[in-house]
């Protein structure tokens, strides 16, 4: 369970970019969070495995309270926190299994991280999370030989090999094509469906947040303007998260990118 | 083949599917590297003891560099000018060299293979005899001096630039090459007006960057007779007056730094 | 003035530009032809021309197949032998040297200072640090190993170094999220990386120091140069001819191996 309370995050630079957070994210919930570019989206994110400090309030995830942690700590909690990115982030020049096994880095005893030895356990663990998003056929191929959506799955298997309770996802299908993304969609619903796993994502592709999406988190200049089922977003809701002109632009653009 | 002197592992998962794990090349690629070091080693007489002993004699000369001898300066313009106009002689023929040597390299120009394939052979040949070595050759036919360097670089430029062009010619969109062939222009013609204008800029910007390398190795090509400025260095380390030394290096270092940005000024503009 | 005419106007200009650019070219082209002279070349040259191109027409196959020190093959074991211990030692020593003058790592003044020595390393030829060598070492192979190591550090560290100015940070942040140390991070995240990068470079330099390790004979610092300088000295042309011959081979087929094993070090095929 994630649960904030009066949160706010100002930036050194005096940016107040979430302001007065009040909401609670269940465990196995698949929440997508919406807004302009700008909007507060990336850092309310970032705030949850405390990529980014918050500077009031409080937030409790997993009945840890975050903003207490201190340094080996912060990295104990992320261990069962996964976290997915915009441009992947995997080391393009090595192997597929080898950027799966770098989730186990943390575990490994000295002699064996300065070697890269891992255990055999760790490799099933890795290839069985490769099985899992389906490109188990991969696991020796170099990251640079693959297609942008494979490329996203070794990270979605990266992530599966930690074994998290929660994922949360940086924008995950803004760099893909419109039917990868579709496929990338799908992986994270049948992740979060039969695994149980909390789904937390950023994505400013409305069309694809409402298809696949339990439950849809509007953020405004730094605050939660709408928070609810995604049933219940209609013309008029994203009319108030994005502004009007911009909501017409932004479905426009969600269609264009559907026929491609 | 690796894989068969080296069997993969078998790993199956727990739900029965199964992985080759590949061997990995890393021990046997450094025990090749080690035995290559230790054989090394060996043939060469590599010795530590030596270095730490005597590796001060090395700083001395460079000691006696600085500083350099000023006086010796008015005696450098002339050698180094020769320098100057060997590379850029030979540098502008071979460029020009290069061009029709290149088409006859180019497989989509000419159809017929055996010539490609020769031309192609005779360029990798020529690219790699060391440019100091042609130069060698080069004092015996055209006797010491500067007519030997210029040779020398003229070759080292027709097989560099050669080879460069040709693969711009390859990759080269053909499809106007075609349509002009089609309206009856003669294959000469075609690659003028359809191929040459993709390749220019890129056939100029080589030519100037093997130019800018070409006044590096023209500096050196005086160790063998074959003019410019390298002569009065082997004079100025044969008598081991490294202050001259210190000024011939220093005028070089500064000639050479002036040509690469003024080369580099153009080359920008080019692409 | 209209479009159009503005239009053919500014073309003008730029004709102008590209006018004056080959006058100046051809003006320094005339000055430069004074570099021909014929007058020392007489009629032996052509002579010798002649004697060169059959030499190597007809190399000296004894030379070329023997397998004793005298031989073509021992040379170029030798020469890959310099060339191979220069470029491991300058591989090695490059990496602190890389790190030093990269501009992301150590602060600018430092990265900077660190450059100009690199450049400074970089600018004296091959050549003149096999003579200064030969003063340390005597004249032979160990000489040729130190040049070529002190040119590899020049070349490596300004290669790497752009290698690590332009390292790619992303992953360090999904690192960070996966809750990995410092050490952590640098050992999987910057480490494989670099490796690619850097033995690609590596098998690079080996490439170019063959070529320069085989000139370096010249100066007597061992190699295949000197035994190629003596033969050429005494008008031995069938002993140059299989000397050239090994040599050409040898290069170009190292050229070929290190091709195909730095494309797939680098684009992964």
């Amino acid at each position: 369970m994630i649960k904030f309370s009066n949160v706010e995050k100002k930036y050194p630079n005096g940016l107040l970019a979430l302001n007065d957070i009040n909401l609670t994210i269940e465990k196995g919930e698949y929440v997508a969070v919406i807004g302009l570019s700008g909007a507060g989206k990336s850092t309310f994110i970032r705030c949850i495995n405390r990529m980014h400090d918050i500077t009031d309030g409080t937030l409790i995830v997993n009945d840890v309270e975050v903003a207490g942690l201190k340094g080996k700590e912060v990295r104990q909690f992320r261990r069962n926190i996964g976290m997915i990115f915009q441009s992947f982030n995997l080391v393009t020049r090595t192997t597929v299994l080898k950027n799966v096994l770098v989730s186990f880095v943390p575990d490994l005893p000295f002699w064996r991280k300065i070697f890269g030895l891992f255990t055999k356990e760790q490799k099933m663990q890795a290839l069985s999370a490769l099985d899992q998003v389906g490109i188990l056929d991969k696991a020796y191929t170099r990251v640079d030989q693959l297609s942008g959506g494979q490329q996203q799955r070794v990270a979605l298997a990266r992530t599966l090999a930690q074994n998290p309770d929660i994922i949360l996802a940086d924008e995950p299908v803004a760099s893909l094509d419109p039917v990868t993304a579709g496929q990338v969609m799908d992986d994270f619903k049948k992740i979060n469906q039969e695994m149980n796993i909390t789904v937390i994502m950023n994505i400013h592709h409305v069309d694809l947040a409402l298809a696949y999406a339990d439950r849809i988190i509007g953020i405004r200049k730094g605050e939660v303007v709408f928070d609810g089922k995604s049933s219940m977003v209609n013309q008029s809701v994203l009319d108030h998260i994005y502004g009007r002109a911009q909501s017409i632009e932004v479905r426009k653009e969600g269609a264009k990118m559907n026929h491609v | 083949m690796f894989d068969k002197i080296f069997v993969p592992k078998k790993i199956i998962l727990p739900n029965g599917k199964v992985v080759l794990e590949k061997r990995s090349y890393t021990p046997l690629i450094l025990l090749i590297l080690l035995i290559a070091t230790i054989f090394s080693v060996h043939i060469t007489g590599f010795s530590m003891e030596v270095i730490v002993k005597r590796i001060k004699e090395f700083f001395v000369i460079l000691d006696q560099m600085i500083p350099p001898n000023w006086e010796y300066t008015p005696k450098l313009w002339q050698p180094l000018m020769d320098t100057i106009k060997m590379s850029l002689l030979g540098s502008a023929l071979g460029a020009i060299v290069a061009l029709p040597v290149a088409i006859l390299a180019s497989s989509n120009i000419i159809k017929s293979s055996i010539v490609v394939s020769i031309v192609k052979l005779l360029l990798s040949i020529l690219r790699t005899l060391p440019t100091l070595v042609s130069a060698l050759i080069a004092t015996f036919i055209f006797g010491l001096g500067t007519m030997a360097g210029t040779v020398a670089i003229f070759l080292f430029t027709i097989a560099y630039v050669a080879k460069l062009l040709y693969e711009q010619i390859e990759n080269a969109n053909m499809d106007a090459y075609e349509a002009m062939e089609s309206i009856g222009l003669t294959r000469i013609q075609a690659f003028r007006y359809a191929i040459f204008p993709q390749v220019l800029p890129n056939y100029l910007s080589t030519s100037l960057f093997c130019f800018e390398g070409n006044v590096r190795y023209a500096s050196i090509l005086g160790y063998v007779g074959a003019g410019g400025i390298g002569l009065l260095l082997s004079e100025g380390i044969g008598w081991r007056n490294y202050a001259n030394v210190g000024i011939i290096l220093l005028m070089l270092a500064i000639t050479v730094f002036i040509i690469e940005n003024l080369s580099e000024h153009f080359r920008k503009k080019l692409v | 003035m209209n479009a159009i005419e503005k239009q053919l106007l500014s073309e003008k200009k730029n004709y102008q530009y590209i006018t004056w650019i080959f006058v100046i070219v051809f003006v320094l082209f005339i000055w430069s032809l004074s570099a021909i002279q014929l007058n020392n070349m007489g009629t032996s040259g052509l002579t010798i021309a002649k004697n060169i191109i059959t030499g190597i027409l007809h190399p000296d196959l004894d030379l070329l197949f023997n397998i004793t020190e005298k031989g073509v093959a021992y040379l170029l074991i030798e020469t890959m032998a310099i060339a191979f211990l220069g470029t491991i030692i300058g591989a090695i020593l490059a990496i602190p040297l890389a790190f030093l003058s990269a501009s992301n790592v150590v602060p600018k003044p430092l990265a900077f200072v660190t450059k100009i020595l690199l450049i400074g390393i970089r600018t004296i030829p091959a050549i003149i640090y096999g003579l200064m060598f030969i003063r340390v070492t005597g004249p032979g192979p160990f000489a040729g190993v130190l040049t070529m190591s002190l040119i590899s550090i020049g070349m490596l560290s300004k290669l790497y170094a752009d290698v690590i100015e332009d390292l790619d940070t992303s992953v360090l942040e999904s690192m960070t999220s996966i809750g990995c140390t410092m050490f952590e991070k640098i050992r999987y995240g910057i480490i494989p990386q670099l490796l690619a990068m850097f033995l690609s470079i590596v098998i690079y330099r080996f490439d170019m120091n063959l070529r320069d390790a085989s000139v370096l004979g010249l100066v007597g610092a061992g190699g295949i140069g000197a035994p190629l300088i003596f033969a050429m000295r005494s008008y031995r042309w069938e002993e140059v001819g299989s000397i050239l011959i090994g040599l050409v081979l040898l290069i170009l087929i190292v050229e070929f191996i290190s091709n195909k094993i730095r494309n797939k070090l680098v684009r992964g095929y």
